[in-house]
């Protein structure tokens, strides 16, 4: 009894300090940032992969692209691929993905 | 004597610009004001047939909060210095993250990312601008709220705030998106910070649920403006309907555009078929399932005989009509009766439901968007000819049969002379159709260049004299378009903006605004 009472403070201690730091309303310089890339493999399924595994783009996975190859190309875009923003991928989250891409050697 | 600059704001020294550059650091930090070469690439590349460094930015800076972005404003206002406010940055065919005009500074709000507030049982959403579709998606799953989101083509890339604040479309029910949207925050030229509707109000809890606030309701000057930036923004959701029936109905004939629109538009107004209904000819489809090159090589249109090829190869119609039917399997059931009845009549029409087309690519794509999952197939408009050029033709039509035929004929008529093709669709409003022609050439290419600005700026002046207004427009041709609705509607604007912008500090150009 007394177990459950505690875990159910905690649980109500970490859901109101959960609502305190999602409060829109408090202030601005208090609040983290909303959304951040987990993993390389994340933002080749968010985003590269709604692309360049249907044909719009060219297989880019199982290639052994250069690293160097693709993160140009990502900044820069080049002729109908568009290009992607350090704001939309980090340079440290493009570095992830830049890993995964070139070291993939094998998924479907 | 070379400058650390790319380019500079339109009047301001390189010694002013070195003042304010500082001072945005001091507010930002330094990894947060981009400058170089390097790093402003990505905000540079346009699809558009000009050089791209006539939209060069002279900066790129990266807010993250309100107070960053008055602070910014006030910097902005002691030097002059022009800003192009970006949220996702995916305007692509329209400007893509590049400022309007060469040397202004973007502010790129992309990572102010925070979802502020969905709620289930009032169904809407209050997001800051760098919310993409995808990460409101995801939140929605996961939390399990049973929402649907109405998004344009990007999807998954591209964000509701920037999305309606350049009045963009979707094709579920919510699809038209300026209409579903509700109070948004708007950091003013002058600092000041403004709640629209009933957001001004203290302690208020109906912003995101009643629109008109008390007096003038102003959110519309805040959409194809530039007026203020939008810093919060609130819109409504689409519960999840118990069945979604997706279909699509072809036909054979260009001329049955006619029968088309004189069919659907009752079924429209009436609220028989509820969403954005898209009727796209062959050769928006054909990119999806075909090459150019397979077709025809060398320059001129595609020739008619080539499209009737594709259609037979890849089963298209020379129109193709995407809708759905949303409910309870009850309401469906009825409605799919009225619908079939009313496009079985002539005979001409072929349709097909999930049963006959779930493993068509250009059908499950247009289902993906008329039920709010995440796809970019759309975007193999651009493999059609390669090369990375596009402009969206936006004339707004009447849903008209007579008048949709006109205009295709028109379009045609003109992207024939220049060697390109109708690559075209009309969305179905209400009352109205947004007739969308991408008109695609190879960037790489300078003769396709040259043609393309020209047929572009041909399609606009043939259009307008006829009374043909378009509806959104890239920053290379916005003056052109603010033109074409005469001078009293621009004095209107202008008076606005210097009422409220008196140092034309907010994205000077925008919609022909200074
Ligand atoms: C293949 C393809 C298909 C497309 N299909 C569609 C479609 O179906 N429907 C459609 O509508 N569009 C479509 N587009 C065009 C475009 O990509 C989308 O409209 C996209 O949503 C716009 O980009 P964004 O959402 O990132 O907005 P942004 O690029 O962030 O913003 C667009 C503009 O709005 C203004 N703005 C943005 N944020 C602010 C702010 N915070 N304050 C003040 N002003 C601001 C600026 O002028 C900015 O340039 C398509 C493009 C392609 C390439
Ligand atoms: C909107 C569609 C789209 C998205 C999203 C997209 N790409 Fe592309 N990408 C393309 C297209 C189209 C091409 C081919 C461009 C051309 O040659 O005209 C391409 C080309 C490339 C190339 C060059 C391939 C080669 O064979 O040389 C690389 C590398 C690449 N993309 C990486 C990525 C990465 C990494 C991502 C995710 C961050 C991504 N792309 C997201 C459309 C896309």
């Amino acid at each position: 009894m007394k177990k459950s009472g505690q875990v159910a403070s905690v649980f109500f201690f970490i859901l109101t300090t959960m609502l305190m730091s999602n409060a829109w309303s408090a202030q601005e310089g208090t609040l983290s940032t909303g959304q951040v890339w987990k993993d390389g493999a994340e933002i080749y399924t968010k985003v590269c992969a709604y692309c360049h595994e249907t044909n719009v783009g060219p297989q880019i996975l199982n290639r052994q692209l250069p690293a160097v190859y693709v993160r140009a190309i990502v900044r820069n875009g080049n002729r109908a691929m568009p290009p992607f923003r350090a704001s939309e991928i980090d340079d440290e989250s493009l570095e992830k993905l830049t890993n995964f891409i070139s070291h993939k050697t094998s998924q479907h | 004597m070379a400058s650390k600059y790319v380019a500079l704001p339109k009047g301001v020294s390189e010694k002013d610009f070195d003042g304010a550059i500082s001072k945005y650091r001091e507010i930002l930090g330094d990894s947060s004001v981009l400058i170089s070469a390097e790093q402003l690439a990505s905000y540079t590349k346009t699809m558009m047939p000009v050089s791209d460094t006539e939209h060069a930015p002279s900066a790129a800076l990266l807010a993250t909060t309100v107070e960053q972005i008055q602070k910014i404003v006030a910097v902005c206002n002691q030097y002059k210095i022009p800003i192009w406010t970006i949220s996702t940055g995916k305007n692509l065919g329209y400007g893509s993250a590049a400022p309007g005009e060469r040397g202004q500074v973007v502010l790129d709000l992309k990572r102010m990312n925070r979802i502020l507030e969905v709620d289930k049982d009032l169904a809407f959403a209050l997001v800051e601008p760098g919310v993409t579709y995808q990460q409101l998606y995801d939140y929605i799953k996961e939390h399990k709220l049973g929402l649907w989101l109405s998004m344009p083509a990007p999807s998954a890339i591209a964000g509701p705030t920037g999305n309606t604040l350049d009045r963009g479309v979707g094709y579920t029910p919510y699809g038209e998106h300026f209409l579903f949207a509700c109070g948004m925050e708007v950091v003013l030229a002058n600092g000041e910070v403004l709640r629209t509707g009933m957001g001004s109000m203290p302690n208020s809890n109906t912003w995101q649920v009643f629109k008109w606030g008390y007096g003038p309701y102003l959110d519309g000057i805040f959409t194809q403006s530039n007026y203020g930036i939008v810093t919060k923004f609130g819109f409504w959701l689409m519960p999840e309907p118990p069945a979604f029936k997706p279909f699509v109905i072809q036909y054979e004939h260009e001329e049955d555009i006619v029968e088309i629109v004189e069919t659907i538009r009752p079924l429209r107004i009436n609220g028989v078929i509820p969403n954005a209904v898209v009727i796209a000819h062959a050769l928006y489809e054909a990119p999806v399932k075909a090459k150019r090159s397979d077709y025809v090589s060398g320059p001129g249109s595609i020739p008619d005989e080539a499209v009737y090829r594709i259609m037979k190869d890849h089963k298209l119609g020379i129109w193709n009509v995407y809708a759905a039917l949303y409910g309870t399997q009850e309401q469906i059931d009825v409605n799919w009766k009225i619908v079939t009845q009313a496009f079985s009549q002539s005979g001409k029409a072929k349709i097909l439901t999930e049963k006959e087309a779930a493993d068509d690519p250009a059908f499950a794509y247009r289902a993906k968007l008329m039920c709010g999952e995440m796809t970019l197939t759309e975007f193999s408009l651009y493999n059609w000819r390669g090369g990375g050029g596009s402009m969206w033709f936006a004339p707004v039509s009447q849903a008209r049969g007579s008048e949709t035929l006109k205009q295709m004929a028109l379009t045609k008529q003109i992207l024939t002379k220049y060697g390109l093709d109708y690559s075209g669709e009309f969305i179905v409003g209400m009352r109205d159709m947004h007739h969308i022609v991408d008109v695609l050439y190879d960037k790489t290419d300078p003769e396709q260049v040259k043609a393309a600005y020209q047929c572009f700026d041909e399609l606009l002046t043939e259009f307008s004299a006829r009374g043909y207004g378009t509806y959104r427009v890239n920053t290379a041709f916005m003056d052109k378009v603010a033109e074409t609705y005469g001078p009293v509607q621009r004095s209107v604007h202008k008076t606005l903006k210097k009422a409220l912008d008196p140092n034309g500090i907010l994205a000077p150009g925008k919609s022909g605004i200074r």
